[in-house]
C-alpha cells in the first residue's frame, strides 16, 4: 500500500535525467602509503606500532598482549560463534584481531565478518588490537572501495581509532561506547629475519 | 516580530553562552577548513557528490526499487512508510511481533522529524538514545539543537547536574571524562538488555542493498550487534547507486561535518546476523512532494553534515531552538516551509543571504538561493504578511519613480537632520535600537551632480 | 568607452560622497561617464524581502536608464549582484541580457575591465578590508575562506599598492556584517550582534579605517560604532581609490 503510493509519488516528477558521473580513480602514486598511514593514526587517537617480520609480531603479541583473546588464532575463533552469549562477550578485555586493509588518508582499517566469528567483538572489547600487513594500504578510500570490491560479506567497517565524543560542551574523550585504545601493528611480511 | 527573532534574542541574552557557541562552532568551521584544505581535490569531490545525488534524484525510482531487490536477496524486510505515522507504527508492530519493550537508538533525525520516541514511551516501550549528546537532551527532555552536536547548548556542568539528577554520578564533578563514563556504564548495561536496535541510515547503497552508518562513538553497531532484531530507518533521498560512491561521500562527510578525515566507524550492514533480524523502513513524509519541486529539489541532496550551521554567522548566534525546527540552521530553514509553510515562515527570513552555507555543503546545494526563492514563495500567499504586500507595493511605486523617489528621500534626510533626537529614535526605530542613523547632509548625490552638470548642460564629460 | 554611472539609492541619499568619489576617479581614468538623472534603485530591497514581483517596475526603471552604455559601473557589489543575478525575472530582451552582462562594481571593473590594479594611491592609515558577501561571494571579487582554491581578493590587489597604506589581519576574514537589508530591521538583535563582532575585530587588529564594496556595510558598522563612540573612520574603497595621484 505505502510502497505503491510512495513509488507512484517518485515517478511522477519530471527531473530532467542527468549523467551519473565516472567514478574516480586518483591513481596517486610516488607516495609513501604507509609513512602517511602511520602519522594518520595518532591524529585520530590511536597507536601505531611498528615490527619487523611475521615472528616479531608473534613475540610482540605474547609479550604485550598476553592475556587478551586472539582471534589470530583458530581455535580461539572457533570456541566464540556468532550467536554467543553478549554477557559472555562483555567481559572481553583485550582482543587481537587481522585487519584486512588500511587507508592511508584517514588512518582507518577495514575488517569484516572473516576477521571475526562475532560482530559484537570489535565494538565490546576495552582494548581493540589490529595486525596490518605493511603491504596492505591504499592511499585514499576511492581506492579502498575498488579494493573491497562488492565482497564485503554480511558486515563490514572502517575504524579510525578508538571509540570517541566530544558531545560534553566539545571536550574530545576516548571510549565513549566502543574500544577505549585501538592499537595498530604493522609487521612486514616479506622480510626475512 | 518573527519566531526566529524573538528566540534568538532571548538566546542572546545569556551573553557568556551566546559568545562560546558562536566561538565553538567558529572553531568546528575552522577545523573543517584545516580537513578540507588538506584535500586538493576537494571542490572536485564536492562536484561529483553533487552530480551523484542529482543523478540519483532523476532515476529515483529504478535506484530505490533496486535497493530493495539487493536488500532483500540479502535476507533483509524491507518496509515502506509513506507518512510519519506509518514509520512509528510499522516499527511499533516489529516490536510488537517480537515481544520486545527494550529499545536502544543511535541518531537518526529521520525518527526525530517522525516523533518516534514519543509515540513508543505512549505505547509502554522504553526507548534510550544512545548517542551521548542524544541521551543528554533525552534525559533533559528537550530537542537536539544541532544535527551532530545535539548538545552544544549546554554546559557541562549543567550535563553534570542532570548526570547528578539522573544517573547518580558525583555531585558537582564536571570533568569531561568522568561524564562519559558515567555514561558509557549506564548505556552498556541499555546495550547488552537490548532486545531492538534501531539506527539511521548515512547512506543506502542500491548496488549491493548495503545500509551504511557513521559514527564516532560506537553506539550504533553496539546496538545493532547486540539486540536479536535491528531496524534501520532511512528517507528515501538517502539511496545512492555504487559503492564507489560511497568513496565520494565518506571522504566529504566527516570532514564537513567535524574536520575529522573520517568517523571512527563506517559501518556497513548488508545481512542481518545468524538467527538475527534485519529490517530497513524506507520512508517518503514528504519528500516525493519535494522531489516535484524544481525550485527546492535539490536540498534533498543533503547529507546531514551541519557544516552549514557551524558556518552560519546567524545560527551560531541564535543557537539551533531558535528555529523551531528539528533540524535547524540553513538546511533546516529551507526543508521546514516544505513541512508547513505558516509555522516556519519565519525562518527564510533568519539569515542575511551571505552565501557561506552553499560554498561549505559537500553537495553543493544552493542554500542561500532556496532561502530566496522561499521568501518569494512565502511572500506570495495573501493570507502572510498582507499588510507587508501593501507597504512593497507602495515601496515598489516609490523606487521606480524618479519624481515620488527624489521627493521621499528629501523628506527623510530633512527628518533625520531637523527632528529631535527623542522623536527619532523613538520604539519604532527598530534600526536605532543599537545603531545610529547615518549622518546626512542636506544634498543628494542627484543634486550634487545637476548643481555641477546638468545645470551647465553638462553630462558625461569632465 | 561610454560609461553608465549607477549610484544605489542610499548613497545617493546619504551618502553622496561615494558616488562623487567614484565619478571623480573615473574621469580621472579618461572615461565617459553620463549619470542617467532618472535613475532610482535596483530593487534589492523589495526583492529580498520576498516582493521580487513588486519589484519589477524598479528593474524595468534600471534597464530603461542603462540600456545604452558599453559598461554599467556602481560602487555597490551588492546591487550589481542583484542585477547579475535576480534580473532573470524579467523577460530576457536584448536590453535586459546586455544590461546583465555588462554591469560592474567599480573594483572589478578596474582589475578585469581597465585592467589596472596600480591607481597610484597614497594613503597611509592602517585599513580594514570589510569583504562584503554579495561582492565576495556572489560576484567573486574574491576567494572566501571556505572554498578550497587559490587565494586572491580584487579590492586587496587595488589597495595593497596604496602608499603608506597598512592592510591588518582579520580574525574572521570574511565573515558577514549582519546588515543583510531588512534583516536588520527584522532581525535586529542577531544583526547587531553580528555587527559589533566584526567591529571588535577590525579595531582588536588596530583598523583605523574599515572599507568595503558596500556603503551598506559600512552603515550599518558606522551605525554601531557611533552609538559606542568608537573613534573608527567609514570610508568607501572608492573614496580610498580616489586619494590617489591620477
Amino acid at each position: 500500500m505505502d510502497r505503491n503510493k510512495i513509488l507512484y509519488n517518485i515517478q511522477r516528477n519530471e527531473i530532467v535525467s542527468i549523467k551519473l558521473p565516472n567514478p574516480i580513480d586518483l591513481q596517486i602514486t610516488g607516495i609513501n602509503k604507509l609513512d602517511i598511514f602511520k602519522k594518520k593514526i595518532p591524529q585520530t587517537g590511536g597507536d601505531c606500532i611498528e615490527v619487523k617480520t611475521t615472528k616479531a609480531l608473534i613475540t610482540y603479541l605474547n609479550e604485550h598482549f598476553t592475556y587478551a583473546t586472539n582471534f589470530r588464532e583458530k581455535e580461539v575463533f572457533n570456541e566464540f560463534t556468532a550467536t554467543y552469549p553478549t554477557e559472555r562477550l562483555a567481559i572481553l578485555k583485550t582482543v587481537i584481531i587481522d585487519g584486512q586493509f588500511g587507508v592511508a588518508e584517514n588512518g582507518s582499517v577495514w575488517i569484516n565478518d572473516s576477521n571475526f566469528p562475532n560482530r559484537l567483538i570489535p565494538f565490546i572489547t576495552e582494548v581493540l588490537v589490529l595486525c596490518l600487513n605493511s603491504e596492505q594500504i591504499v592511499s585514499d578510500m576511492h581506492e579502498a572501495y575498488i579494493k573491497i570490491n562488492n565482497d564485503i560479506t554480511g558486515f563490514g567497517v572502517f575504524m579510525s581509532g578508538p571509540s570517541k565524543t566530544s558531545d560534553i560542551e566539545q571536550h574530545l574523550v576516548y571510549g565513549a561506547h566502543g574500544a577505549k585504545k585501538l592499537i595498530v601493528i604493522i609487521y612486514h611480511e616479506n622480510v626475512v629475519e | 516580530m518573527t519566531q526566529h527573532n524573538q528566540k534568538a534574542s532571548l538566546f542572546l541574552k545569556n551573553a557568556e553562552r551566546a559568545a562560546w557557541h558562536d566561538e565553538t562552532l567558529w572553531m568546528v568551521r575552522q577545523k573543517r577548513d584545516k580537513a578540507a584544505s588538506d584535500v586538493p581535490e576537494w571542490e572536485r569531490l564536492r562536484e561529483q557528490a553533487s552530480q551523484i545525488k542529482m543523478h540519483t534524484l532523476s532515476k529515483h525510482y529504478e535506484y530505490l526499487t533496486r535497493f530493495e531487490e539487493m536488500a532483500k536477496n540479502n535476507g533483509v524486510q524491507i518496509h515502506w512508510a509513506s507518512t510519519a505515522t506509518r514509520l512509528n507504527e510499522i516499527v511499533y508492530q516489529i516490536i510488537k511481533e517480537n515481544n520486545a519493550s527494550k529499545v536502544v537508538k543511535s541518531k537518526s533525525m529521520l525518527t526525530e522529524e517522525c516523533g518516534l520516541n514519543p509515540y513508543l514511551e505512549k505505547k509502554g516501550i522504553e526507548i534510550i538514545d544512545t548517542d551521548l549528546g542524544e541521551r543528554i537532551i533525552q534525559l533533559r527532555k528537550e530537542p537536539p539543537s544541532h544535527i551532530v552536536m545535539p548538545a552544544i547548548h549546554l554546559s557541562k556542568e549543567e550535563i553534570s547536574e542532570l548526570f547528578h539528577n539522573q544517573l547518580h554520578s558525583e555531585k558537582d564533578n564536571s570533568d569531561p571524562t568522568y561524564l562519559a563514563s558515567i555514561a558509557r556504564l549506564h548505556l552498556r548495561q541499555k546495550f547488552l538488555e537490548s532486545e531492538v536496535a534501531i539506527t539511521g541510515v548515512n547512506f543506502a547503497v542500491a548496488e549491493n542493498g548495503a545500509v551504511v552508518v557513521c559514527t564516532n562513538e560506537g553506539n550504533a553497531d553496539l546496538g545493532v550487534h547486540a539486540a536479536p532484531v535491528q531496524i534501520h530507518c532511512m528517507g528515501i533521498e538517502k539511496v545512492i547507486p555504487r559503492m564507489s560512491d560511497l568513496a565520494v561521500f565518506i571522504r566529504l562527510l566527516a570532514r564537513s561535518a567535524t574536520g575529522q578525515s573520517i568517523t571512527t566507524y563506517t559501518s556497513h550492514y548488508l545481512t542481518p546476523k545468524p538467527g538475527g533480524q534485519m529490517h530497513i523502513v524506507i520512508v517518503d513524509n514528504g519528500r516525493s512532494e519535494l522531489l516535484k519541486k524544481a525550485d527546492y529539489r535539490d536540498s534533498l541532496k543533503c547529507i546531514r553534515c551541519g557544516a552549514c550551521m557551524n558556518t552560519c554567522p546567524v545560527y551560531r548566534r541564535s543557537g539551533g531552538h531558535s528555529y523551531h525546527y528539528v533540524i535547524p540552521g540553513p538546511i533546516g530553514s529551507i526543508l521546514a516551509p516544505h513541512k508547513h509553510r505558516n509555522n516556519y515562515k519565519d525562518l527564510p527570513f533568519a539569515s542575511s543571504l551571505c552565501g557561506s552555507c552553499s560554498n561549505v555543503c559537500p553537495v553543493k546545494i544552493n542554500i542561500h538561493g532556496q532561502l530566496y526563492r522561499w521568501r518569494q514563495d512565502i511572500s506570495k500567499e495573501s493570507t502572510f504578511f498582507h499588510w507587508k504586500k501593501s507597504i512593497m507595493k507602495i515601496a515598489g511605486k516609490i523606487l521606480s519613480s524618479n519624481t515620488i523617489y527624489n521627493l521621499s528621500g528629501k523628506v527623510t534626510r530633512w527628518s533625520i537632520i531637523h527632528l529631535p533626537r527623542v522623536i527619532i529614535y523613538n520604539r519604532l526605530n527598530i534600526w536605532g535600537k543599537d545603531r545610529e542613523l547615518p549622518k546626512v547632509s542636506g544634498e543628494s548625490f542627484k543634486q550634487w551632480y545637476y548643481n555641477k552638470y546638468e545645470k551647465q548642460g553638462q553630462n558625461g564629460q569632465k | 568607452m561610454k560609461i553608465g554611472l549607477f549610484i544605489p539609492c542610499y548613497i545617493d541619499q546619504f551618502y553622496p560622497i561615494v558616488g562623487i568619489a567614484t565619478l571623480e576617479l573615473l574621469h580621472k581614468l579618461g572615461l565617459e561617464v553620463y549619470y542617467p538623472p532618472e535613475q532610482t534603485c535596483c530593487g534589492q530591497p523589495l526583492a529580498n524581502s520576498g516582493a521580487e514581483k513588486e519589484a519589477i517596475p524598479i528593474y524595468k526603471n534600471f534597464v530603461r536608464n542603462f540600456s545604452n552604455f558599453d559598461y554599467v559601473v556602481s560602487p555597490s557589489g551588492s546591487c550589481v549582484y542583484h542585477i547579475r543575478e535576480n534580473y532573470d525575472l524579467l523577460e530576457q530582451t536584448n536590453e535586459v541580457r546586455k544590461v546583465r552582462q555588462t554591469t560592474y562594481e567599480l573594483c572589478e571593473f578596474i582589475v578585469d575591465i581597465l585592467k589596472i590594479d596600480d591607481l597610484s594611491i597614497e594613503y597611509p592609515h592602517k585599513v580594514g578590508i570589510h569583504q562584503s558577501c554579495h561582492g565576495l561571494r556572489g560576484l567573486k571579487l574574491g576567494n572566501p575562506s571556505e572554498l578550497i582554491a587559490e587565494h586572491y581578493s580584487k579590492v586587496h590587489r587595488l589597495l595593497e599598492k596604496a602608499e603608506g597604506i597598512e592592510i591588518i589581519n582579520l580574525d574572521r576574514n570574511d565573515e558577514c556584517c549582519g546588515f543583510g537589508g531588512t534583516f536588520s530591521i527584522l532581525q535586529p538583535d542577531i544583526s547587531a550582534k553580528m555587527g559589533k563582532d566584526r567591529l571588535e575585530d577590525h579595531m582588536r587588529n588596530g583598523a583605523e579605517v574599515i572599507t568595503a564594496t558596500d556603503m551598506s556595510c559600512l552603515m550599518h558598522l558606522e551605525g554601531i560604532a557611533r552609538r559606542h563612540n568608537k573613534e573608527v573612520q567609514f570610508v568607501h574603497v572608492a573614496e580610498i581609490l580616489n586619494s590617489n595621484h591620477l
